[in-house]
């Protein structure tokens, strides 16, 4: 597995916890090619997580973009709600192998950290969630959600209490319980191997529409799009197309119109280390990390993971920025036109997804995946709406 | 005069050497020249100089509060040359800071600046081995010594490649955890990692450090075999509780005074 892509990734930890990561490179090495284990991980994909997920041909929501045809990758519909679950499986049986009791697990807008929580009631570990207190109480139903499945959730009141300040809190109990923990890491970020790690078990996704949309119009779509926070969904759209023609776009959350980055980490970002791994990184001229904003508590984080950054920089990735008012614009449009509810996270790859449609043709395909939906947020949207 | 050179003439005169952790604080300005001769009156062997960052995951409640007060404050990369410039004429000083802030201002750049301030060593908590190379030649380009952190469960052979490795001192951390950490200093044995990082590299001191706080818990970790200890968290605590440069010196003494426990 690459530790690094192009000069990006690596990893930037305490001593400590260069064993846990050594060990975790090297069963997931050996896991990837047991029989048994592919399995095992094929079989709960399906019978408990409901993939394959299907692609949808979004009629209505083409008509308002008035050009190339829009299909839904459809990862709202997976187990939990959204592709968290992906990693969360694919980890959570590398935790049993390791023979580790114990699993923790970051989370911003709550998705990563029910799908942990489900995994770990699913295998029988036990199962504890850092979260801001910011998200908390903009994603409550998520953290009843958790609770319910047995996990327990801490507080984060460090920092900006966001997605970034629930990182620090994981990877400082990470240091203290190396031995009996396993840091379930939810996105494609982090120290090596988990962005490898991470992506390889989220390319079920791009897998699935390469077959999937063969069959459904013939051949691979123009282009692909997805939203990128840290970038695990994008990462799995894309990395199983990555020697294809088929472009990819990138969307990341622009914040409030007027915010000066938003949580745009590529866009605005200057490469650094965050939480592992050498990467964009929002940040001042003294590298402090900066202050982010974004109405989608699952985008709003100051680092993205260093394969985007390397396929920015070579040019085979684009990314854009949108705002929060457009990613709003576009969960409506979603819930009139085609009568699904997406979160706000892939809320902002419908907007970009509707305008990239506008340019192009209509004998293009666009796919875009619709990472998780939208119940969470329903509080947040009405509350905007008002 | 010199990290390196201070802690090697300790160690052949067999005198256990004291590091002390001190966090760049704006706020601090005033304080930091009688702090750091209370230090050196009380016995301590050097300095270093941690430069805030936002996120600091290697770091306790302790360190990590006192990391956020200070950017609170407003500390820059200047304020720390500041310091730097003040504290070195006193007593041998290195930096201690996470990558980022390196990264950010050049690693080339950023380490001749603290070399011309007169910083002699560089610790960066969140550096593996393998992300180590590009700084250790940097330092040297700069007569820094680079300081390697070993930690408790990383193999006999990772251990020395580390210790030889690593220049001015092996900082060995006494515990799974951050700084401050476990309440009775060193958890774990670490004798057989003193004695295997002496092996390793037999000229070169090893300073155990993360959760230090008393004589006691110095008396127990010299008691390794170790050449010395790095006290952080308590030495905060002892600055945030006292106003005065002789209760500072008091608790350096105490420490300093430790020998190990047999």
């Amino acid at each position: 597995m690459p530790r690094r892509f192009g000069p990006y990734g690596g990893a930037y930890v305490p001593e400590t916890l260069v064993p846990a990561l050594e060990e975790l490179d090297r069963a997931w090495r050996s896991a990837r090619r047991d029989p048994e284990f592919r399995g095992e991980l094929g079989r709960l994909q399906r019978t408990l997580g409901g993939r394959p997920t299907p692609l949808y041909f979004a009629k209505r929501l083409t008509r308002r973009g008035r050009g190339a045809e829009i299909w839904l990758k459809r990862e709202d519909l997976l187990h939990g709600g959204a592709h968290k679950f992906n990693n969360a499986l694919g980890q959570g049986l590398l935790a049993v192998r390791m023979g580790k009791p114990r699993l923790i697990a970051e989370t911003g807008a709550g998705q990563h950290g029910v799908a942990t929580a489900m995994i770990g009631a699913a295998l029988g570990l036990e199962t504890e969630v850092y979260m801001g207190t910011v998200d908390m109480a903009r994603q409550r139903p998520n953290v009843e959600r958790m609770r319910l499945l047995g996990a327990r959730v801490i507080p984060v009141r460090e920092g900006s209490r966001t997605l970034k300040d629930a990182i620090n809190a994981a990877l400082r109990d990470w240091i203290t319980n190396v031995r009996t923990t396993h840091y379930l890491l939810g996105s494609a970020v982090g120290p090596h191997p988990f962005p490898t790690l991470v992506a390889e078990l989220q390319s079920v996704i791009g897998r699935e529409i390469r077959r999937q949309s063969r069959r459904a119009f013939g051949r691979l779509p123009d282009v692909v799009v997805a939203c990128v926070g840290g970038g695990s969904n994008a990462i799995g759209t894309f990395h199983p197309l990555r020697s294809t023609s088929v472009e990819f776009l990138g969307v990341e959350a622009g914040g409030p119109k007027g915010h000066r980055v938003g949580a745009a980490s590529l866009e605005r970002g200057l490469p650094g280390v965050l939480h592992g791994s050498y990467s964009y990184v929002l940040q001042d001229r003294n590298g402090q990390v900066a202050a982010t904003e974004s109405i989608s508590a699952g985008l709003d984080y100051p680092g993205v993971g260093p394969e985007h950054a390397y396929l920015k920089d070579t040019g085979r990735a684009r990314y854009v920025a949108v705002h929060d008012e457009e990613a709003l614009a576009a969960f409506h449009w979603l819930a009139e036109d085609e009568g699904i509810l997406p979160a706000l996270e892939p809320a902002h790859a419908i907007f970009a997804a509707v305008r990239e449609a506008r340019r192009r043709p209509a004998k293009e395909r666009i796919v875009v995946t619709l990472s998780g939906r939208g119940d969470k947020d329903l509080e947040v949207v009405i509350r905007a709406a008002r | 005069m010199r990290l390196d050179d201070a802690l090697r003439d300790a160690r052949a005169a067999h005198r256990p050497s004291l590091v002390l952790y001190l966090l760049v604080d704006r706020a601090r300005r005033a304080r930091v020249s009688g702090i750091a001769r209370a230090a050196r009156d009380g016995g301590a062997a050097a300095i270093e100089l941690g430069f805030p960052f936002s996120e600091p995951i290697a770091d306790g409640p302790e360190l990590a509060a006192a990391h956020a007060r200070s950017l609170a404050h407003g500390t820059g990369w200047p304020d720390l040359l500041d310091t730097l410039r003040v504290v070195s004429r006193i007593l041998p000083t290195a930096v201690m800071t996470y990558a980022n802030p390196l990264v950010r201002r050049g690693l080339d750049r950023a380490i001749d600046e603290i070399s011309g301030a007169g910083a002699t060593g560089l610790i960066v908590p969140d550096l593996s081995l393998e992300e180590s190379p590009p700084y250790r030649a940097a330092a040297r380009a700069h007569a820094v010594c680079l300081v390697l952190l070993a930690a408790p469960g990383i193999s006999t052979e990772r251990l020395s490649r580390i210790a030889r490795a690593s220049r001015g001192f092996l900082y060995l951390v006494g515990h799974y955890g951050t700084t401050g950490g476990a309440a009775r200093g060193a958890t774990v044995d670490l004798r057989p990692s003193v004695a295997e990082a002496h092996a390793a590299a037999p000229q070169l001191p090893v300073l155990i450090g993360f959760g230090v706080r008393d004589a006691i818990s110095a008396r127990r970790t010299l008691a390794t075999g170790a050449d010395g200890v790095v006290v952080g968290s308590a030495f905060e605590r002892c600055i945030n509780r006292t106003a005065t440069t002789s209760s500072v010196a008091r608790f350096v003494r105490s420490i300093a005074a430790a020998r190990a426990s047999t």
